[in-house]
């Protein structure tokens, strides 16, 4: 990873008045306090947007999955490829703040912090979705290995199994993640709040008082979380992707699944980061700690992956036509050609293309362009996983068979809910926890002044 | 036995001045610091953490108890399913490997609250917000003889003020 | 009478079992009424089985209805019963619903002062009866469908002990012109008898035999035991089929000649013209007078027949040799979707060319001296009939088994007739257009609640026993009209049998009835009856129809294989179940040719306009390959306006017609005779705008060359490889033992063996198997969106298919080609993989493999994930989307439910289990005998019901099992679907044969391939999949 180059860090290094408090503290705390009308409209319409996704999913329970765009035998349909795009979404966050620290990339420290906690919402969404899926949820307790009069256990044969532990996982180890780097900051909020947020804070901080035992076992806890997280990153997407390639539907069943999910999760996080920091960062006036610079090498980033899964996509039809498999031959083709042709069109556009001008310096420090760029990737993904699916169920290897699915308002609707139950996740966290790691931004910056003060070292 | 307190600005200035009163015998002290410096900690404490003992085991138990239970779960109601073996391990492994870092991580968590004695509700009166804030602290406890010395070499190190916490 | 109580109770007992088995996946549990003096038959838990006859249609199968605790729960054939020998059609399956329906008249009615109808007692309803024939006996009529002797004889004595005016038997496939013929040609009138057993040779002219026509599942066993290809003469049987629309009985010939529609006879003419000259030279005796048959075929040789009939010469005149040739030829004529104007022509020109063949007296039979029952009614006596009703001279009108006020041609005013009619008397079970306007409606039992008899040939008569006590206030209609005789008054009573009509069934078989209630009838079929040509014949003329109207296409509305004349359309089964050979249900479409579409520019699922001079109806139109560019055909059955499943009243939409009704098209036209003639009309098609969803379960018969319904050619069987239809050697087609796939200790590892060339598609298999199971039926809707229930389905390929790509989303692609066949019937059901796909997908080990190879399905265990059927390269498992064990099965249907099979709730994954319920009995028995399971002792539904026998059930560990002995003999005929998956299937599929119909026979009835399938599709490959 390139260092900062100077007149950056420059610019995130002011000299700090003694007294009153250190501007760091005032300014990311700052964004905890107090919100505007529209804060409170947006979260209001998300809880909304919520409610009626919530809705639509107790009817369907009553009513039966058939209210859904199901077809025989296309029967994963918009619910699978929704949880897929979440738990990819759910990657960036781990990536950063356990990779990018374990490589001592100290640029992640601006956006650890907003990464891991939208790793843990969008995990949360992906979940909900293996409920929403099922026929019958109200015996989807079955799934778990627990003793029963049945003496009947689990199969850890099949791929939603390793979902199963995979996800809890992630969602547990994200989450523990994102609270254990938080507790310096907590103890800061602690020492300035007053009220309800004293008390909250004070106990989430658990009595951190930075001393040196307190920061030894908290660096080398965070190394060690890093240092299992970041295997668990690559798995977790992997074990997803093999839920299609354990199975033998053409298209499904390819070795590349793996890597290519990994590469496509992290590229679809990536851009979520920055759908959601842009915003933020504008909103909030951030842009000093959020610095064009920390955009610049997330859309590093989301070129080099975008170039993976452009890889992925290219070897996939390669493999196909070479392997001379009939099956495989015909599936590709009605990718490209078939009934579904408009989405794989999108998904090669948004996904492989588009991000290509991110080649152009001036295009990664354009903002604007790269927030409307990260929204398109947000699409791209989402439609990748319905190709991936959809096409794949709909021409298989009965041709008597061949179904054509359309999901139903429904779904759409319960797809639309997923968004609003992440975002309303979000917005509650913005006022309630810092949203940049400030112990870490003071670091950087206290060693900068060491170094400007020519302190010995 | 009185308690000083001496603020500093540079994480260097701290950790010189923790050696040379540990180099001095005054062993009983404690700094602040509003972010993580590893020169600060090894001042006070050069022994490496023992969280990474806890991170072993939990990652030890975390490996066996995934393999024990999926072998185990698959033999205890032999079911033939696509004529594959009862104990087939590649599946299992990944069962395996997801419970090594569930283990592992929430054995870290715990090591963290046992080194690092969290959660306490003790706060040191030599404590102050302005430790979480950009300033360091060192806080010495020692003889009242010895009070001038300590004072001495607090401020001889660039303490911006130093200060009788407790009499 | 304690037989009563008995029934009582078991009624009661049926009702609990019932309401369990629905409530099977909720969590409420209802208790079974246990029983207080056990019933001697009953054991509870194990079924008992009653003899009796199907009525759903005249060929009258013989039945075992299998009943549980008081319940018929299954019907399947009768194995002593010569018409069917065990098998059942899909109709026949299905009928059983006809007891449980939930329209069923649950008392007699009769029509009020508002035009409702209210309920009135049996007492009250006789009396009234009574009475209003008593005003005016001369103006009572009797109109009927065929009913079996003792009702027959019972009704003659009723009108004649009332001075009745008369009666009608009236049938609307009624084959007025067949039987006219014979009288015509052979001076016998009546239904000849057709037995196509051993024949090696059928020319079917237009007849369907293997759908509706005269004995449908008769017909198909015979012909499919002919062409067994053990046998030298099997491997030589051809079947040539002529008609102008690939049917499904044409897809199972050899060769098809398409001939324009209605010009059956001439081509038949001119067979006989080749096949006489050449018997002649050989000396063989020709069927009659030589001279008189010279002369009379003169006119008609091939050449001369080619231009009106659109058939090649020359493939008439090889047909015609062949025939000459032939061991035991035969030829069927055309059917009532044929019959035009000139069907009575028709009809003789193919008794003639039977007569020519020899086959008279030895494949046909002559019609009895003396039938059993009176000969159907005519359209000219029916015209009549309605003529006497518009005149007022018919004061009551009875009308039984049948609706007339569909099923006649609406020109006839019969509809209108029926105003003019003091009182009409309609004795259906359940309501139909004809209730509608009956004033009295006095429901009658269905045939699994009432006594009776069926005889469909000389010798042979089934009786009709009741298998359950009456579920709703119904009176048998024998009883009826011993009931209304005696209400009127003793001297009129006297004059009728004393006692009820089941005395009269019992006096009817004098003898011991007992013993045959337990065979179920007797059967000793009288001899065929020989005859020879007469010189009347000669008197015909044989011509190509007129049909009345514009239009450039003729308007051909065959029955419909499930449907049958319309009275098929109440049950929801016949509903759904996917037609044979264009897989649409529960709609109406429209076949044409592509050519036709392209003209008219319409696409497959256009709604299209439909005009003649009878009327005019919309229907979805259905472009494909298999039908003549100057024929439009759209099958007989649909367009009821009354009826739960028949109309669109479950959808909320009271009354209105679902489909159209051809029969509401048809100009009413009678033939030389006298008789009704179907194709008569030309129509005019045009586009409405409209667009439909095809309510389509199979969109592509194109296989892609993949291993599903593979064929061979005849001449592989004599051990040319190279001449087989596949590349490669036949090894890699069965790579592996499925006999391994079971546990080690396990003495079974059930398996099938699926004959694709014995296959016809009728589809009897599927409906059997939703009525062991318990399969809902989904409606149109769900249809739809593919979301059909069925755990086999037969798929219908056309060729061995291409890697075709075609872009965007066509409806669906059609390979058909006009005079071609290549049609691979292949039934598709779990295959009970060894290495089954579905199996470790499965989170919570909902399916897994069984000890004896089945692949389990435990429905309470499923979630819901669908993993499994993602997985499942077959595609043969289906998913309850909604809670359809509750709303698809309204009362009493529940009482038909299979109390061994769970039913299924809402939310789970089903499938095939090759019927376990069955194993696992079979289990039982032999557990308690202390022996192992013997060959054959375990029949799945689909298996039993299979008319040509293509499915063999058995232990593939038991190396003399028919199973294991079936797939052997097959050779290189024998393949698994989809084998290059290694999915280990326990279900060996043998390839259907192609046998070349160019290859003639010579004179020692060997016969020898000349080149390649004439009709042979794209060069086969071996799928790459």
């Amino acid at each position: 990873m390139t260092p900062p180059p100077p007149e950056a860090v420059a610019a995130m290094i002011r000299p700090a008045p003694r007294r009153p408090d250190s501007r760091i503290n005032r300014d990311i705390l700052s964004v905890m306090e107090g919100a505007s009308l529209g804060y409170w409209v947006l979260l209001a319409s998300a809880v909304l947007m919520v409610h009626v996704a919530g809705a639509i999913w107790i009817y369907q329970v009553y009513e039966g999955l058939g209210i859904a765009g199901y077809v025989h035998p296309v029967f994963w349909g918009v619910y699978i490829v929704t949880f897929v795009f979440w738990v990819g979404i759910a990657h960036a966050g781990t990536l950063i703040s356990a990779i990018l620290y374990l490589f001592r990339a100290k640029w992640r420290n601006a956006i650890n912090r907003s990464a891991e906690a939208m790793t843990v919402f969008a995990v949360l969404t992906a979940a909900q979705f293996l409920g929403i899926h099922v026929g019958r949820i109200w015996k989807s307790y079955f799934i778990l290995p627990y003793p029963n009069q049945r003496a009947l256990w689990v199969n850890f044969k099949s791929p939603l199994l390793w979902d199963t532990f995979a996800i809890s996982t992630y969602a547990t180890i994200s989450a523990v993640f994102l609270y254990i780097g938080m507790i310096p900051d907590l103890a800061i909020a602690r020492d300035r709040a007053v009220g309800w947020r004293k008390v909250l804070y004070g106990a989430l901080a658990l009595g951190w008082q930075g001393t040196s035992r307190h920061w030894k076992a908290h660096t080398r806890s965070v190394l060690h979380l890093s240092g299992l997280a970041t295997p668990l990153v690559l798995s977790v997407h992997s074990v997803v992707s093999w839920d299609f390639a354990m199975a033998l539907v053409p298209g499904w069943h390819t070795t590349i699944f793996g890597p290519y999910f990994v590469a496509g999760a992290i590229f679809s996080g990536f851009a979520m980061v920055l759908t959601m920091m842009i915003p933020v960062r504008r909103i909030f006036g951030l842009e000093e700690y959020i610095t064009d610079y920390h955009l610049e090498n997330m859309s590093r980033f989301l070129l080099l992956t975008s170039i993976i899964v452009g890889y992925a996509y290219a070897s996939e039809y390669f493999m196909a036509w070479y392997s001379g498999v009939e099956a495989e031959q015909t599936s590709f083709w009605m990718r490209a050609f078939g009934p579904y042709w408009i989405s794989t069109w999108i998904m090669i556009l948004c996904n492989a293309v588009f991000p290509q001008i991110l080649w152009f310096k001036r295009v990664r420090t354009h903002v604007p362009t790269l927030f409307v760029l990260s929204v398109l990737v947000n699409v791209g993904m989402w439609f990748e996983r319905y190709v991936i699916i959809i096409t794949g169920l709909s021409r298989e290897y009965n041709p008597s068979t061949w179904g054509i699915y359309t999901p139903s308002w429904y779904e759409l609707g319960i797809l639309a809910g997923s968004f609003a139950f992440f975002s309303m996740f979000f917005l509650v966290f913005l006022k309630l926890f810092p949203v940049i790691a400030i112990a870490e931004m003071k670091e950087l910056a206290i060693h900068e002044k060491a170094h400007r003060q020519g302190g010995a070292h | 036995m009185p308690t000083l307190l001496g603020v500093y600005e540079r994480p260097d200035q701290v950790a010189e001045v923790a050696t040379r009163l540990r180099a001095r015998g005054y062993t009983d002290l404690e700094t602040y610091s509003p972010a993580p410096f590893a020169e600060v900690d090894d001042a006070v404490d050069e022994k490496p953490s023992r969280v990474r003992v806890f991170t072993l085991i939990g990652g030890l138990t975390g490996v066996v108890t995934g393999y024990a239970m999926t072998i185990w779960m698959a033999n205890d109601w032999p079911i033939m399913l696509g004529g594959k073996p009862f104990s087939s391990i590649p599946p299992y492994t990944i069962i395996g490997f997801e419970l090594t870092i569930l283990f592992g991580g929430l054995l870290t968590v715990l090591g963290l609250f046992l080194v690092g004695g969290l959660p306490s509700l003790h706060r040191d009166k030599a404590y102050s917000p302005r430790f979480s804030a950009e300033e360091f602290g060192v806080a010495v406890r020692c003889q009242d003889r010895d009070v001038s010395e300590v004072d001495a070499l607090l401020r001889g190190h660039g303490a911006e003020e130093v200060s009788l916490v407790e009499a | 009478m304690p037989e009563l109580d008995r029934r009582d109770f078991l009624k009661l007992v049926g009702v609990g079992a019932g309401g369990a088995a629905a409530a099977g996946c909720s969590d409420h549990v209802e208790k079974l009424i246990p029983y207080v003096v056990q019933p001697e038959v009953i054991t509870p838990g194990m079924p008992v089985f009653y003899a009796s006859t199907c009525r759903e249609c005249p060929a009258a199968c013989g039945l075992h209805v299998r009943t549980r605790e008081g319940r018929p729960i299954k019907l399947e054939g009768n194995p002593d019963h010569p018409v069917n020998r065990g098998a059942l059609c899909g109709r026949g399956q299905a009928s059983i619903g006809r007891t449980y329906h939930p329209d069923r008249f649950r008392k007699p009615q009769r029509r009020g002062a508002a035009g409702a109808l209210e309920d009135v007692s049996w007492k009250e309803a006789t009396a009234a009866l009574a009475a209003k024939i008593a005003e005016r006996p001369g103006g009572t009529w009797v109109l009927g469908g065929a009913t079996g002797p003792s009702l027959s004889d019972l009704i003659d004595r009723f009108v004649g002990a009332v001075g009745a005016g008369g009666r009608l038997v009236y049938e609307p496939l009624s084959h007025d012109a067949l039987r006219e013929a014979s009288r015509a040609v052979f001076g016998a009138a009546g239904l000849p008898i057709f037995d196509l057993s051993g024949a090696d040779y059928v020319v079917d002219l237009g007849a369907d035999c293997f759908e509706t026509w005269l004995s449908p599942i008769e017909h198909q066993r015979q012909v499919l035991e002919a062409r067994d290809l053990a046998s030298a003469e099997g491997r030589a049987a051809r079947m040539v089929y002529v008609g102008p629309r690939l049917s499904m009985t044409a897809g199972n010939a050899d060769e098809w000649l398409p001939a324009k529609a209605g010009s059956e006879g001439l081509v038949a003419l001119a067979l006989a013209n080749v096949a006489l000259a050449r018997r002649q030279a050989a000396g063989q005796p020709v069927g009659g007078d030589a001279g008189l048959l010279a002369a009379l075929l003169a006119p008609y040789t091939p050449e001369k027949v080619a231009e009106p009939t659109g058939v090649d010469a020359a493939a008439l005149r090889r047909v015609g040799e062949q025939l000459a040739l032939a061991k035991r030829p035969v030829a069927l004529p055309p059917g009532p979707g044929l019959a035009s104007s000139r069907a009575v022509a028709a009809s003789a020109a193919a008794l003639i060319l039977d007569a020519v063949l020899g086959a008279v007296g030895r494949s046909v039979g002559l019609p009895p001296e003396t039938p059993a029952t009176p000969e159907p009614a005519n359209l000219a006596a029916l015209e009549a009939l309605v003529a006497a009703m518009n005149a007022g001279r018919v004061s009551v009108l009875l009308i039984h088994d049948s609706n007339p006020v569909y099923s006649l041609p609406p020109q006839l005013g019969f509809r209108d007739a029926l105003a003019k009619v003091g009182l009409v008397v309609a004795f259906a079970s359940g309501p139909d257009e004809t209730t509608e306007l009956a004033g009295l409606v006095l429901p009658d039992h269905t045939p699994l609640e009432s006594w009776g008899d069926a005889s469909s040939r000389p010798g042979v008569r089934g009786v009709v026993q009741p298998t359950i006590r009456p579920l709703f206030d119904t009176q048998a209609f024998g009883d009826v009209l011993l009931d209304t005789a005696r209400a009127m008054g003793d001297a009129v009573g006297a004059k009728l049998p004393q006692g009820s009509f089941r005395g009269v069934v019992e006096a009817s078989w004098g003898g011991s009835f007992d013993a045959v209630l337990a065979r179920g009838g007797s059967f000793a079929p009288a001899p065929l009856r020989g005859g020879a040509v007469q010189a009347g014949a000669a008197k015909l003329a044989f011509r190509v129809p007129e049909l009345v109207g514009e239009g450039e296409h003729a308007l051909y509305a065959p029955p419909s294989p499930l449907l049958y004349d319309g009275r098929g359309a109440a049950l929801p089964w016949l509903q759904e179940t996917p037609d044979p050979v264009t897989k649409i249900s529960w709609q109406s479409w429209l076949e044409l040719s592509h050519a036709s579409a392209e003209a008219l520019g319409v696409e497959a699922g256009d709604v299209v306009a439909i005009e003649t001079p009878a009327g005019r109806a919309e229907a979805i139109a259905f472009p494909r390959g298999g039908i003549r560019d100057d024929v439009v055909a759209l099958a007989v059955g649909q367009g009821h306006s009354v009826g739960l499943y028949a109309s669109h009243q479950n959808d909320g939409r009271p009354g209105e017609a679902r489909g159209a009704s051809a029969i509401a098209l048809l100009p009413s036209v009678r033939d030389e005779a006298g008789g009704r003639a179907w194709l008569v009309s030309k129509a005019r098609i045009t586009r409405t705008g409209g667009h439909a969803r095809l309510a389509l379960m199979q969109k592509s018969d194109n296989k892609r060359g993949r291993q599903l319904g593979d064929a061979v050619a005849l001449a592989a069987l004599e051990g040319d490889a190279h001449a087989s239809g596949h590349a490669g050697p036949h090894e890699v087609r069965r790579p592996f033992a499925a006999a391994a796939d079971a546990t080690d200790g396990s003495a079974y590892r059930w398996g099938m063996t699926i004959d694709v060339d014995k296959c016809t598609g009728c589809s009897a298999c599927t409906i059997a198997c939703s009525i062991e199971n318990n399969i809902p039926t989904v409606g149109e809707e769900q249809v739809v969106r593919s979301r059909l229930m069925s755990w086999l389905r037969i798929e219908r390929w056309i060729g061995d298919g291409t890697q075709e790509l075609r872009a965007g989303r066509p409806p669906y692609d059609d390979h058909e080609q006009l005079g071609r066949i290549d049609v691979r019937n292949s039934p598709m059901l779990c295959q009970q993989c060894g290495a089954a796909p579905c199996e470790p997908v499965c989170p919570v080990l909902a399916t897994y493999h069984a000890p004896e190879g089945l692949n389990g399905m435990i429905y309470n265990r499923c979630i819901g994930t669908r993993y499994c059927s993602n997985n499942c390269p077959y595609k043969v498992r289906r998913f309850n989307w909604f809670d359809y064990a509750i709303h698809n099965w309204p009362d009493p249907m529940p009482l038909m439910l299979n109390p061994d099979v769970t039913v299924r709730c809402q939310g789970v994954m089903e499938k095939c289990t090759f019927c376990v319920q069955r194993i696992d009995l079979a289990r039982q028995t032999a557990k308690n005998e202390g022996r192992p399971i013997a060959d054959g002792e375990v029949t799945p539904a689909c298996a039993q019901t299979c008319p040509s026998h293509a499915i063999v059930f058995g232990n593939l560990r038991d190396e003399g099992s028919a199973a294991v002995r079936t797939a052997e003999a097959g050779g290189v005929r024998a393949y698994h679907a989809l084998h290059t998956l290694n999915t280990r299937p326990s279900i060996s599929y043998l390839a259907r044969v192609i046998r070349d119909p160019s290859s003639r026979i010579d004179e020692d009835g060997g016969h020898a391939e000349a080149g390649h399938h004439a009709n042979a599709m794209t060069p086969s490959q071996e799928g790459t999949a």
